[in-house]
């Protein structure tokens, strides 16, 4: 809460300390080179003395004040009352921390309403402290600050350093989200292994988790078959040809004008939002299916089948494919196309002779990076793919896929620690890794293919 | 008389290899006219079930468990406050960190981590990411789950490797003459690039970031993973309260047994994919209007 009023204050304070260093450095222009820095960098350096480190000092206290706040609660004589229990206990101090927040809020249990007083005066008086805190660091920021103005004083290389720190900082978040997911994923896959042998996990063909399970019940082969037999099968069989021949007909027939029309409303198809092709699958399609399989003679097809699934992300992938067949064929130098057409041969006949071997090596990699994303897709299957994990080979039986399982496994309201829970992280861990193999490969494979013809 | 035999025996050739050639070039065609008619059947399948449903009640109400007052405006502002979280965390990082890799960085293994980690994020499935904002936010930093605040930040580590790749390519593709000449004439390396470089590829930035925030808008597994699939009958007043998003509400409404939530869902599709073609719109011009051919 206090936090609403010291930040603006703060930033207040800085264009303040800015415009006064900028105005005594102005009075201290006497003429061409007597001042090492503009007065507009010595207002920045000021500014930036006010803000950071009291900005620093308040993100450090407002992570330290909650425990702080709490225990001197709890030191109250009223929170000897409180119940044991550790669910209780935190219950009962969640509404009033609520009560304390919001005193309008209907308090249900009258101890929270006992310790909602005390907890709002230490709330209070921490925030205070805090802020007056904060307000002294920036005045003594901005004190420094103003001694340091003076015609010598080299304030655009200070500045400089600050902007090139805060840049270096800014790539580092790039690490850091990389180094969160594998450390997050690698610390959950751990606990989930301590429990359940990984060789069940990888080699296991039963899945069926439950919280009190052993290792029979976690085996993912199943997941991985149903992942595998929609996005890397069913999708591409529908990608990979009207893909490759949509930027065969784009490349080589279309006139300029008609691809400036057709390329764009292609594109819209990569543009939905995955959910509403969920349920494009769910509502249109998969009825569809239902009809052929009952046609074919299938007993009882359900209305969730692989082929639903996997035929409209096979959809959603076509651009995508699209554009990395154009980009490959276009890679191929003119020449080739041009000695092919001069030797006699018919434009398909040089497309399937000369440009599409050549641009084989770029495709294969569009087809991995297109199986990368189909493999980590996730609300088609949840929508239209189904939940029971079967290994079938055919594609009307509905079918599960590693996805579906993390989200089946997450949005219970399960403890954190069952094996039921971390199973989701080690499914989440194997899909990263395959994801990550597939794109490293893919794009080292373009890189080379690029290299080969320049 | 051979040679005559010979030329209509060459003359059927060809005839047959035209044919393949025609045939090859409907064949192209037919796939391109295949998934449009695709894409049709899906809008005009949205369309027949939703227009009927979008009126002034839909769009201004809340959740509700009756389908006939349920409304899409409690989730359009969740997406709203999320987005908004989203920009600010991810349009700042993005770009510094663009600077930073195009304009200053070494060249040395970090630089070559940075710029690893960042084109397999852009590729990295969106639920892993909310597999790390499940772990890293809520579990770790105790942070209110199910909020836009927790789902924005979600969608900003998503969101800024697409914005750091874009700025780079808007950024290599300012000539090195204007560095040159700001550079001749006295300006500090920061200064050329903050004052000459960033406002001419600024437009190429704000394209990409349009385009990656697109991307978030229509965004749910990770979302589904922080919980936002909370059922939330008012609009949520800021951005630490329980909120739904847009794509969330569809989802949610898809698993209604109740038929008549088949119009609710598909209004709130064809509510979806209004922003969405402003949002590309808004890209397109951008590009169309400020993009320089040097």
């Amino acid at each position: 809460m206090t936090s609403a009023i010291v930040l603006p204050v703060i930033l207040a304070l800085g264009l303040i300390g800015r415009h006064i260093a900028r105005a005594r450095a102005g009075r201290l222009y006497t003429g061409r080179g007597s001042l090492h820095s503009m007065p507009g960098h010595h207002g920045w350096h000021m500014a930036l003395w006010i803000i950071v480190p009291a900005l620093l000092f308040w993100a450090l206290w407002s992570a330290i004040v909650p425990g702080l706040v709490e225990s001197a609660v709890l030191a109250q004589p009223v929170a000897a009352r409180l119940p044991a229990m550790d669910m209780e206990r935190q219950a009962v101090l969640a509404e009033a921390r609520e009560l304390a927040d919001n005193p309008a809020a209907a308090a249900f249990n009258p101890l929270a309403s006992e310790l909602a007083g005390p907890l709002h005066d230490a709330d209070l008086r921490y925030g205070v402290a805090g802020g007056m805190l904060t307000l002294m660091l920036a005045f003594a920021g901005g004190a420094y600050g103003f001694t340091r103005v003076r015609a010598g004083f080299p304030a655009r290389t200070r500045m400089e350093r600050a902007v090139m720190f805060a840049l270096l900082l800014a790539s580092l978040i790039a690490i850091l989200t990389t180094v969160g997911i594998v450390a997050s994923l690698l610390y959950e896959t751990g606990l989930f292994f301590s429990r359940i042998s990984p060789v069940d996990f990888l080699t296991g063909l039963h899945w069926a988790p439950k919280d009190a399970a052993t290792g029979e019940d976690f085996g993912a082969v199943p997941l991985f078959w149903g992942t595998l037999y929609i996005g890397a099968v069913i999708a591409m069989v529908v990608a990979i040809p009207l893909g490759l021949m949509s930027a065969i007909y784009l490349t080589q027939y279309a006139t300029a004008a008609t691809r400036k029309v057709l390329k764009p409303m292609l594109e819209i198809l990569a543009g939905v939002p995955t959910v509403v092709y969920g349920y494009f699958a769910a509502l249109t399609v998969a009825p569809l299916i239902r009809d052929l399989a009952i046609m074919l003679g299938k007993e009882n097809p359900s209305t969730e089948s692989a082929l639903a699934a996997g035929l409209v992300m096979g959809v959603m992938i076509i651009p995508f494919v699209s554009s990395m067949a154009d980009d490959s064929i276009a890679a191929v130098p003119q020449a080739m196309r041009d000695g092919s057409l001069a030797m006699g041969a018919t434009r398909s006949e040089t497309i399937k002779r000369v440009l599409l071997p050549a641009a084989l090596p770029g495709i294969v990699a569009g087809v991995m990076l297109a199986v990368s994303r189909a493999i980590g897709e996730t609300m088609i299957v949840v929508m239209a793919a189904g939940a029971a994990a079967r290994l079938s080979a055919n594609p009307f039986d509905s079918m599960t896929t590693v996805t579906y399982q993390i989200v089946q496994l997450l949005t219970g309201d399960q403890e954190f620690d069952s094996p039921k829970t971390l199973s989701a992280f080690a499914l989440g861990f194997v899909l990263f890794i395959v994801t990550l193999i597939l794109n490293i490969v893919a794009l080292r494979v373009v890189k080379r293919f690029r290299e080969a013809y320049e | 008389m051979s040679d005559h035999r010979q030329s209509s025996a060459f003359q059927r050739r060809l005839a047959r290899r035209h044919a393949a050639e025609r045939r090859f070039r409907a064949l192209g065609l037919a796939a391109i006219i295949v998934s449009l008619l695709f894409l049709a059947l899906l809008l005009f399948s949205m369309a027949r079930n939703g227009l009927g449903g979008l009126n002034w009640s839909f769009l201004t109400g809340s959740d509700s468990t009756d389908a006939a007052t349920a409304g899409v405006w409690g989730a359009v502002k969740g997406s709203l406050l999320t987005m908004a979280v989203t920009l600010l965390l991810s349009f700042p990082m993005g770009v510094l960190a663009a600077i930073y890799l195009e304009e200053f960085a070494p060249r040395n293994r970090w630089t070559d981590w940075i710029e690893v980690s960042i084109n397999n994020l852009a590729a990295v499935p969106s639920i892993i990411f909310g597999l790390l904002g499940l772990a890293v936010f809520i579990n770790f930093a105790h942070l209110p789950r199910s909020s836009p605040l927790v789902g924005g930040m979600t969608l900003a580590l998503m969101t800024m490797p697409v914005i750091v790749i874009s700025g780079r390519n808007a950024i290599k593709a300012v000539p090195p003459s204007i560095r040159d000449a700001a550079l001749g004439v006295g300006a500090s390396p920061v200064q050329t690039v903050f004052h000459h470089v960033l406002p001419l590829a600024l437009p190429g930035i704000l394209t990409g970031t349009i385009i990656g925030m697109a991307r978030a808008l229509g965004e749910t597994a990770p979302l589904l993973m922080i919980g936002m699939r909370a059922f939330v009958s008012t609009p949520a007043s800021g951005i630490t309260d329980p909120s739904s998003v847009l794509p969330m509400q569809i989802f949610l409404w898809s698993d209604q047994i109740d038929p008549a939530f088949v119009q609710n869902t598909s209004a709130a599709i064809i509510v979806l994919l209004a922003f969405l073609l402003a949002m590309n719109g808004l890209a397109i011009h951008f590009r169309n209007k400020f993009e320089t051919r040097w």
